[in-house]
Parts: structure tokens; C-alpha cells; sequence
């Protein structure tokens, strides 16, 4: 339905000055946008569950959709980067994919339902369906791919994320983070960036790692995350004798915050955690160790003989490839006896 | 937080834009409000949907409409509700006249609460939102002011209260 044009009245002048003026003030306003994906469902799948899917009898996919689900299957698993479930095709799964005309809504060319922990269902809509939008094409129905097409592994894969429980990703409002996520809210065709993504991005698998875990306390953490971490130091003894070695241990871990979710208070392995120390009365610090992981999560350890007095603090400095922010541990002063005559350096004698 | 956090921040020059703001529609207030028509709030906490939704749950419909206009209904794009949800191409939107600046309404053809909304607009028969400029955002029933006059592809993205879904709704602004 359209309006027709109506006169500007004085009194639609001012609300439109007024409202002109709230697209200066809105204009202002910086965008809240990205991060991860935000969460969908109440319910998860246990970790590492394998999700057995079949197609659905009656509607089965074409041949070269088959593969593409197949293959975002494939996707979902190997690019998971989290403890999320696992999906595996199987005949007797109870979980069903369909191709035709399904239940995707007036506009829809893919759609899921999710019964987690038990089952799920996907939908893609057949190829050449006439919409008002458009006519749907998936590019691996074409011999050659024509641009406007759907790549059916990207869309397939969008609703495997969903399954997961991963809802559509905040972009801002240029859409220039676009790439950082699979879950959108609408797909790009052939051959706009990011239309064949046949991996997670950076803020679906950050839901995932918050929903479902890391794999190993070694795993890397998303880009898309920005977790706090605390970092501790002690020692085995802080009053020593002179010369006596002295085990400093770190512990590196995540900090617990609610919205960290299963990241909270995990132990962080397998990253550079260096001990430093600063001379009493000096004000600098100097890096004299690399602290050793052990085989506990997220500790690290060194032992060294000590003949002076000092401060001492491990330092976690974050790579700006993963999403942990670095920590400083609170200062550890580990006191030293003086020497006995014996073990005390002889004086230098000047020539 | 795990997101990193924008603040937002309002010129104390605008304070007599917003008023006036307030006193068309009540845009951009930032906790979730009732829907018109509705005695309270809905609760976060309270408002459920079926863990099994059936084909027949999804969004509501919503429409546009400029003061003293017809309504216009939106064509819905992606959207989750419960435990579903079905993913749409950029869409080209229904068609409606409005007036540079002026007051743009969203109604719901039911009761919902709003827990927040963004509105967003391109250049007609763009094939996505690659680019696209702000039109407002916030909580309660979706307010903004019409764009620039020109022909665009409007978008408004309106998450619901209590986690119910999300939904994408798009028109065609004929603005002169």
C-alpha cells in the first residue's frame, strides 16, 4: 500500500525539524555492535555430543545439495573450535534435513527448529523457487555459477550454527565486520565477500566457546572475545638462606564472570608467562625467566637459586590473536639471608 | 562483559529534541516498555514460548506508518522465535511514501514486549545492508525520524522481550 502525497502542514514541518534534528543526535551516537553472537535457545546439546541427521523421507535434497550439507557438516565440526556438538550423518538419525518447499516462512530459503539435547530439523527451499524477492538459485545446482546465486554449504552451515545455539550476529550498521560471522541475518550471493563462508567466524565460535567450552586449556580463545584474565604468583618459601633455590609457581586463568560462561575460571596453558624481578629500592623490572608450564592447567613454574633480596611478579602478556587480555600478578618478595663468610662473594681488589 | 561496551552519550543541546521525542512516541528510551495497549511491562523472566514451537509461531507482523498515513505492512525478513527460525535474503521491502523527516511508527499486530530495536536504511535495490546509515535505535515501540529524500531499502531489527526471538522487517521508503 502506498501513501499519497499529502501538503506539509506547520504542524508536520516542526515534528519534522524535531525529527531531523534527532537524526543529527542519533547520528552521534556511537553504534553498539559486535561481539559475539548472541545466544539462541535455552537449551545446548551436551558437550561434544554427536548429532546424527538424515535427510528427510520424501524431501531429500538433489545429489549436489547433499554434498554441500554434507560438507557444512564437515564445516561445523572442523571449525568448531569448542567443545559444540558434533554432527554426523547417519541413516538412522533422528534428526531430519529436507529440501522443498518446508516451512521457512514466506521469505525464507533456509530454516531449522532445534529440540536440544534430542533432535533438529533443516530446511532449504527448492532451487528456482519464484519468491518476490527473487528467483532462489543455489550456485551447486548450477553447472556455472552465475552471480546472484546461494552458496548452499554457506546457508546449510548458517543453520547448523543455529542449531548450536547461535543467534544472528550484531554487525555494525556497514556491515564491514560481516566476514566475522556465518550466523547473519541475511546471506550475501555469489560474489559478494563472505557469500561462500565455509567456516565459523571469529563471533559464532566465541558463542560456541562461551556456550560449550574449549576443547584443551591450550585451545586458542576468539578473536572476538575480550576475556579477563588473573594471573597469581606465590612461592614455596619467601624467607630463604643465601644461595637456596626457590620454586615460584604461576597460575594463569580466566577470570569468573558470569558472562563468560563456560570460560569462567578456566586455566590457560601453553602460553608465555615470564617472571620478572626488581631489586629492592629499584623501580624497573627485569625479565630473568620464561615460567615452564606443567602439567596442571594454567601453571607454570621455575626454580632458581637466589643470593639477594628482590620483588618478583609473573607477567602474561596477550596475543593479539586470541581474545584474553594480559595480567600482572601481585608482587612476591622473597627474602634472602645474608651470606656466611663462606659462601659470601670474595671482594673485588682493585690492581 | 564480554562485549566490549559502547556508552552512549546525549548532547545536553538535544535535551529539547528528545523532549520532544518523548512527548510524540517515547523513541529511544533505553529499558524494554509495554506495548501499547498493555498494562505492564512484560517480565524478562516471565515471558516464555513453546520449547516445540509449531509452523505457525514466528514474529508478528509489523507496519510502518508516517503520521496521519495508512500503515503499511513490512515484508519479514530472518528471524529466530524459540526455538526456530528461518534466514532470508536482503529483501526489497514494501513500498511507502513519507516525508523528509518525518516521524516513522512501527506497530505490532500483537501485544509484544520490545527489549530493543535498530533502524537502518541504504540506497534502493541495494542487494545488502553493505554501507547502510543509522536511523535510530533503542528500547520500547520503534520511533524514527524518515531520511533524506530518495528512494531507500529501510531495515529495522527488533529483538523481543524475554528472549521470545528476533526479527528483521523491511519497506521501501519513497521519501520526497
Amino acid at each position: 500500500m502506498t501513501r499519497p502525497f499529502r501538503p506539509t502542514s506547520p504542524f508536520r514541518a516542526a515534528t519534522a525539524a524535531v525529527m531531523a534534528a534527532l537524526i543529527v543526535t542519533l547520528a552521534a551516537m556511537p553504534v553498539a555492535a559486535h561481539g559475539p553472537d548472541p545466544i539462541l535457545g535455552s537449551s545446548l546439546w551436551p558437550q561434544d555430543q554427536s548429532v546424527v541427521y538424515r535427510w528427510r523421507s520424501g524431501a531429500e535434497p538433489p545429489a549436489a545439495l547433499k554434498t554441500a550439507i554434507r560438507d557444512a557438516a564437515d564445516d561445523s565440526n572442523a571449525t568448531r573450535a569448542s567443545r559444540a556438538a558434533i554432527y554426523t550423518y547417519g541413516a538412522s538419525g533422528t534428526s531430519l534435513v529436507g529440501y522443498g518447499t518446508g516451512t521457512c516462512g514466506v521469505n525464507g530459503i533456509g530454516c531449522f527448529t532445534r529440540s536440544a539435547p534430542d533432535s533438529f530439523t533443516m530446511w532449504l527451499r527448492e532451487h528456482g523457487r519464484v519468491f518476490d524477492w527473487g528467483t532462489l538459485r543455489w550456485c551447486q545446482m548450477m553447472t556455472n555459477p552465475a552471480n546472484g546465486c546461494y552458496d548452499a554449504e554457506t546457508i546449510a552451515l548458517d543453520e547448523f550454527g543455529h542449531v548450536e545455539g547461535l543467534n544472528h550476529h550484531l554487525n555494525y550498521a556497514d556491515d564491514r565486520d560481516y566476514t566475522d560471522a556465518v550466523v547473519q541475518t541475511y546471506s550475501r550471493t555469489r560474489p559478494s565477500a563472505g557469500f561462500d563462508m565455509h567456516r565459523y567466524g571469529v563471533c559464532d565460535i566465541a558463542t560456541l566457546q562461551i556456550r560449550y567450552d574449549i576443547p584443551k586449556a591450550s585451545s586458542p580463545y576468539s578473536r572476538c572475545l575480550d576475556l579477563v584474565t588473573i594471573l597469581t604468583l606465590g612461592v614455596n618459601d619467601s624467607a630463604i638462606p643465601y644461595g637456596a633455590a626457590v620454586t615460584f609457581k604461576s597460575v594463569l586463568k580466566v577470570a569468573s564472570d558470569a558472562d563468560y560462561g563456560r570460560l569462567a575460571g578456566n586455566g590457560v596453558s601453553s602460553r608465555t608467562v615470564r617472571l620478572q624481578r626488581r631489586a629492592i629500592g629499584a623501580t624497573s623490572w627485569v625479565t630473568i625467566a620464561t615460567l615452564a608450564q606443567t602439567t596442571s592447567a594454567g601453571t607454570y613454574s621455575a626454580t632458581m637459586g637466589l643470593t639477594d633480596t628482590a620483588d618478583f611478579r609473573a607477567v602474561f602478556t596477550a596475543s593479539s590473536s586470541e581474545g584474553l587480555v594480559g595480567d600482572t600478578s601481585p608482587i612476591v618478595r622473597v627474602t634472602v639471608a645474608p651470606c656466611s663468610p663462606a659462601q659470601c662473594p670474595l671482594p673485588i681488589i682493585g690492581v | 562483559m564480554v562485549h566490549r561496551v559502547v556508552r552512549r552519550s546525549v548532547r545536553t543541546g538535544s535535551v529539547r529534541v528528545m523532549v520532544a521525542c518523548l512527548a510524540l512516541a517515547g523513541c529511544a528510551t533505553p529499558a524494554p516498555t509495554a506495548p501499547p495497549g498493555t498494562a505492564e511491562p512484560i517480565p524478562a523472566a516471565t515471558a516464555r514460548v513453546p520449547a516445540t514451537p509449531s509452523p505457525s509461531d514466528r514474529p508478528p507482523d509489523a507496519t510502518l506508518a508516517a503520521e496521519g498515513g495508512d500503515p503499511v505492512a513490512a515484508q519479514l525478513g530472518t528471524y529466530t522465535w524459540g526455538e526456530s527460525g528461518a534466514d532470508s535474503p536482503w529483501l526489497p521491502g514494501s513500498r511507502i511514501s513519507v516525508g523528509r523527516g518525518e516521524p516513522l511508527a512501527i506497530a505490532f499486530d500483537r501485544p509484544i514486549g520490545i527489549a530493543r530495536w535498530t533502524a537502518d536504511y541504504v540506497p534502493a535495490f541495494a542487494t545488502d545492508g553493505s554501507g547502510a546509515a543509522s536511523l535510530g535505535r533503542g528500547g520500547g515501540p520503534p520511533l524514527f525520524p524518515a531520511p533524506a529524500a530518495g528512494s531507500w531499502t529501510l531495515v529495522v531489527t527488533v529483538r523481543f522481550a524475554g528472549d521470545a526471538g528476533e526479527a528483521r522487517y523491511f519497506w521501501r521508503l519513497e521519501v520526497f
